[in-house]
């Protein structure tokens, strides 16, 4: 568990080579994001201009207006942003439980216990899309977060439970028995004391989760037909027509549903990378 | 929400009780419209019909944005037996796959005479809604695949719109030769392995006389599919469609016509108001006629359009098919052309004086829509869609040969449809 | 649940004054693990244990919905109609294909990314998030953005090859390069979570160990060999094991880029198991399907708890 992040004698340092690996860096990494900004300041007819354009010739904001006229966008985003909010606290709160049992518990069978968490979380959900949505009308759900919150728990339980064991392992037990021993009860020591030192394992846990939901689209688009209720995956492919696909449109929605997470990155970078160094991953 | 939800089943529990005994109980619909087909007009048509039925209150649910993600959406819904929808527009291919499933009641003890009834609608429309002597569906308004041509271009060279694909072929060589514009076209068709792409192998099929299934066996004719596959790689070859043909889906069409680099273009209906937008290159430029024919052959058109059904699961069944019956009464069809510019599915509603002010073009598709023959009415018409549109993709695509495409095709086919 | 069972769970304090076997038999450590356990096994008997065990007995039924008749039991039917059926083999070696390449690929990528972006830069954000974003791109978004890349008139990569004198590409018009275009977007949407990790363990690695290399007079290269990569390999036999288990279900980017074109020689497994259900409503066969599928994945993830158990 160690911060220092010392930076190996990579192969190559000079300061314009390493400009020029920071230019290819950025542009792998932004470029289709930039690509899409740039798409949603043009025209559809300059769209279909040929020779393509790079830059917008007459940039316009037109796009957005229509992105957000259109559809109800923010609303999507609302949507979009509570499933995930939602489904990742309830995910690290089943995984924290759990993974504090398989840590630090004596039971039978641990080993099997995890390999079936993992094992039965490996099945694509595609293929469950049916059964599901019976569940759900069942439950009276559909048309509801929970309808997706729930599978969206499942969907990143796993591998926050794999990462919160590890962190959990690292986690001295004195620390946890001496607040045991000033009055805290098992479970007051599990949330006072073990879960904030596990604090980066726990955030690149949530950060998953969040990512997790963020992304799906099948079951969003099955279980929740109410356009109130749409997420944004769900929600960006209303713009499209039986037939047109506007492409400017579409362009400007993307962005506005890229922009939340790309903040949210830039806000908790750091954090992420340095989760992930602490050796959570590692399973 | 859930007890909301919860609630509204038991009020619509209720309802269906009372309505029983007393006939002035509400009834609550929740009807499925397809949100490319104008739903705010839709709502204002069921508006109407709450006024003159004070009972009853209609909720209209939408989901996805095309045919093919309402199917999916709607196919869940049915496999899980929900009854929260009582009317659902189906596209016109899957009337007879819901009815095979069992998910829609037929109309036959509500019209009386089903013949007679049906005889009203546009003949197409009457064979894609039957099957087995059962009506599954009831039309909601028509649509059907056009021929669009650049009247201007025709016009400066002296060409005739064409009657056959071959009159096509010389008179899209002759102008783009004179023309010299790198960036024109000569003919746009879909190629893509989308539902489109079926329409494409069937237009020179069905103008062979040809039927891929009769009687709900397979009918194919390998001969005339082989000579529809090459028709339209011909094409490809000889440079009178783009190279890329096979990444072109109906869209790319509508963009690439109303950019004005295309001469002849194969399209839906939608197309027109569009070429005719303000945005278009080619507005007051665009001629449109029926598709033309293989050399001694008859014209034919694709037939799309949708279709009202009403789901078996409904708790309202009674009170669904009453407002289906409206909405597919030549009144509703006739307000929903002056106003959504969707193609009525009755042949006397297109020459109405009304109608013809609001959209004066649909004098000239009138012939168009009568020449246009349903796709093969059969409960496993998305394997034989499927199977089409990558044979066609496939083809056009080069991968294989317009004969080993043809032998694939039938093959698949025949485990499909025995 | 917690304050319920907080009475009982007091007793297990003194846990290391204990010996094992007693605390074996506590039954307040067992209660409290199997407290602790409970909303997992409820969770997942839900969502997947129960909907798995109705697939698989769907699995043996012949049951399609366009047939119009009910249920009948079919026996091993479904799987022996799977053996004849091309495009079964067709989508399942092109799953396979498609784990073979872009598994290796993105890990390349993904490791070149990582010492790359390990570099001592200055400014250490745009870095970062050059990594992050194309994780947190959702993969529907993806897929649309790259089929748009691709595109043979208005993409941007035939646009570059023009540039630079080659003949555009029609992407989607032959197996081989829509192929290649599926499997290109696929390494860059997963390579950059594999750097992330792989940068993770290359920031664990002390540099002291490169400084006692370089006494010894080890080239960069073989500091690399000796010292980096050993010292990652348990991060990235994690990573990969992952990575391929998602790759087997590969269905999001090919289904936005080509829907499986041309033909079906793009279509995955899990695309082929999705159209089977949802379009052909041929319930019986695709739940044959998902079963094999379900096999594959299984397999991958035995192979993963082996070695993970092997770490220790």
């Amino acid at each position: 568990m160690s911060h220092e992040t010392t930076t190996n004698r990579s192969l190559l340092s000079g300061k314009p080579l390493r400009i020029l690996i920071g230019f290819i860096l950025v542009v792998n990494g932004m470029f289709p994001a930039l690509w899409i900004l740039f798409t949603s300041l043009k025209t559809e007819a300059e769209l279909t201009a040929k020779p393509i354009t790079w830059l917008p010739h007459a940039p316009t904001m037109a796009n957005y207006l229509r992105a957000f006229t259109d559809q109800p966008l923010l609303l999507f985003l609302f949507n979009s942003f509570m499933v995930a909010i939602l489904s990742t606290a309830l995910t690290l709160f089943i995984s924290v439980l759990a993974a504090y049992a398989l840590a630090r518990l004596q039971i039978r069978g641990r080993d099997l216990i995890l390999s079936a968490i993992i094992a039965v979380s490996t099945f694509p959900l595609v293929t469950l899309l049916v059964p599901l949505f019976e569940i759900m009308r069942a439950l009276g759900l559909l048309n509801t977060w929970i309808a997706l919150i729930l599978p969206y728990t499942v969907l990143s339980l796993p591998v926050c439970t794999l990462i919160l064991v590890s962190f959990f392992e690292g986690i001295p037990r004195d620390l946890e028995n001496s607040a045991m021993i000033d009055g805290c009860t098992r479970l007051g020591a599990l949330f006072k004391v073990v879960v904030p030192l596990a604090a980066p394992g726990v955030f690149t846990a949530g950060i998953l989760a969040f990512v997790n939901s963020w992304d799906e689209f099948l079951l969003a688009l099955s279980f929740n037909s109410n356009p109130m209720l749409r997420t944004l995956p769900v929600g960006i492919t209303l713009y499209q027509g039986e037939f047109a696909f506007p492409w400017p449109v579409i362009s400007a929605a993307l962005v506005v549903g890229i922009v939340p997470v790309a903040v949210l990155i830039v806000i908790f970078q750091e954090r992420v990378v340095s989760g992930l160094t602490s050796g959570g991953i590692k399973g | 929400m859930t007890l909301n939800k919860t609630m509204k089943l038991l009020l619509a529990g209720v309802a269906v009780t009372l309505s029983t005994s007393a006939a002035m109980a509400q009834t609550n619909l929740r009807v499925f419209v397809s949100s490319q087909h104008r739903p705010d007009v839709w709502r204002k048509a069921f508006d109407m019909y709450e006024a003159k039925n004070p009972n009853v209150k209609v909720t209209i649910e939408t989901g996805g944005n095309t045919s093919e993600a309402q199917a999916q959406y709607l196919n869940t819904v049915m496999t899980a037996k929900d009854s929260s929808l009582d009317v659902m527009i189906l596209d016109v291919i899957r009337p007879a796959q819901y009815a095979a499933a069992g998910w829609t009641v037929p109309f036959n003890d509500v019209l009386g005479d089903a013949n007679a009834a049906m005889k009203r609608y546009l003949p197409a429309y009457a064979e894609a809604n039957t099957v087995d002597g059962k009506v599954v569906a009831l039309p909601a308004f028509a649509d059907a695949m056009f021929l669009y041509y650049r009247k201007d271009l025709l016009e400066k060279h002296g060409v005739q719109p064409p009657q056959t694909w071959d009159e096509l072929a010389a008179a899209a060589k002759k102008v783009t030769a004179a023309e010299k514009d790198a960036n024109l076209q000569g003919l746009s068709f879909q190629g893509k392995a989308i539902e489109g792409a079926v329409c494409t192998f069937l237009l020179p099929y069905w103008s062979m006389g040809k039927q891929l299934v009769s009687d709900g066996k397979l009918s194919f004719d390998k001969d005339a599919a082989v000579k529809s596959l090459k028709l339209w790689k011909d094409f490809v070859d000889q440079g009178v469609a783009k190279k890329n043909i096979a990444e072109v889906a109906t869209d790319d069409t509508r963009k690439e016509f109303q950019a004005g680099n295309v001469l002849f273009a194969v399209n839906w209906s939608y197309a027109w108001g569009q070429f005719q937008g303000g945005e278009s290159a080619v507005k007051d430029k665009v001629g449109v006629v029926k598709l033309p024919a293989v050399q001694g052959g008859q014209p034919a058109s694709c037939l799309g359009g949708w279709e009202w059904g009403v789901s078996a699961y409904s708790n309202n069944k009674t009170e669904a098919q009453k407002l289906v019956q409206y909405l597919s009464s030549p009144e509703t069809s006739e307000f929903m052309a002056i106003n959504a510019s969707l193609l009525p599915q009755f042949p006397d509603v297109y020459t109405d004086q009304d109608v013809t002010k609001a959209v004066p073009w649909f004098a000239s598709a009138r012939p168009v829509v009568e020449t246009a023959k349903a796709r093969p009415v059969t409960p496993r018409y998305n394997e034989v869609s499927d199977i089409i549109r990558t044979t066609v993709n496939a083809v056009l695509a080069g991968q294989s040969t317009p004969e080993e495409g043809a032998t694939q095709m039938e093959g698949r086919l025949r485990r499909v449809l025995r | 649940m917690a304050t319920a069972s907080e009475t009982t769970l007091v007793r297990a304090h003194n846990e290391s004054a204990t010996k094992w076997w007693t605390r074996f038999l506590d039954p307040s450590e067992r209660t409290l693990a199997v407290l602790l356990l409970l909303p997992t096994a409820l969770l997942l008997s839900l969502i997947i244990v129960y909907p798995v065990c109705r697939l698989v007995w769907t699995s043996f039924q012949n049951l399609s919905l366009t047939s119009g008749a009910p249920a009948t039991f079919a026996g091993i039917e479904n799987y022996a109609l799977m053996l004849e059926d091309p495009v079964f083999w067709e989508t399942t070696w092109n799953t396979v294909l498609i784990t073979l390449i872009t598994v290796p690929g993105a890990l390349l990528v993904g490791m070149a990314l990582a010492l790359m972006a390990n570099l001592p830069f200055k400014r250490k954000w745009p870095v970062r998030l050059s990594l992050l974003i194309p994780w947190a791109l959702p993969l529907a978004f993806a897929g649309l953005i790259f089929a748009w890349f691709f595109h043979s008139e208005y993409g941007v990569v035939n646009d570059v090859l023009r540039r630079l004198g080659f003949e555009g590409v029609i992407w989607f018009n032959s197996a081989k390069w829509a192929f290649a275009a599926i499997c290109l977007t696929i390494i860059w949407k997963t390579s950059s979570f594999m750097a992330l990790i792989i940068l993770a363990g290359l920031q664990t690695i002390p540099r002291s160990l490169y400084e006692a290399a370089e006494v010894d007079g080890a080239g960069r290269l073989r500091q690399f060999f000796e010292i980096t990569l050993p010292l990652l390999k348990p991060s990235i036999v994690v990573a990969l094991i992952f990575r391929t288990i998602t790759a087997l279900q590969t269905f999001d980017i090919p289904f936005t880029m080509t829907r499986g074109g041309p033909g079906t020689s793009t279509a995955t497994l899990a695309m082929y198991i999705h159209q089977n259900t949802v379009d052909f409503l041929d319930l019986g066969y695709g739940s044959a399907l998902a079963v094999v599928m379900f096999a594959l994945s299984m397999g991958v993830t035995a192979v993963y708890l082996r070695m993970i158990r092997a770490k220790g």
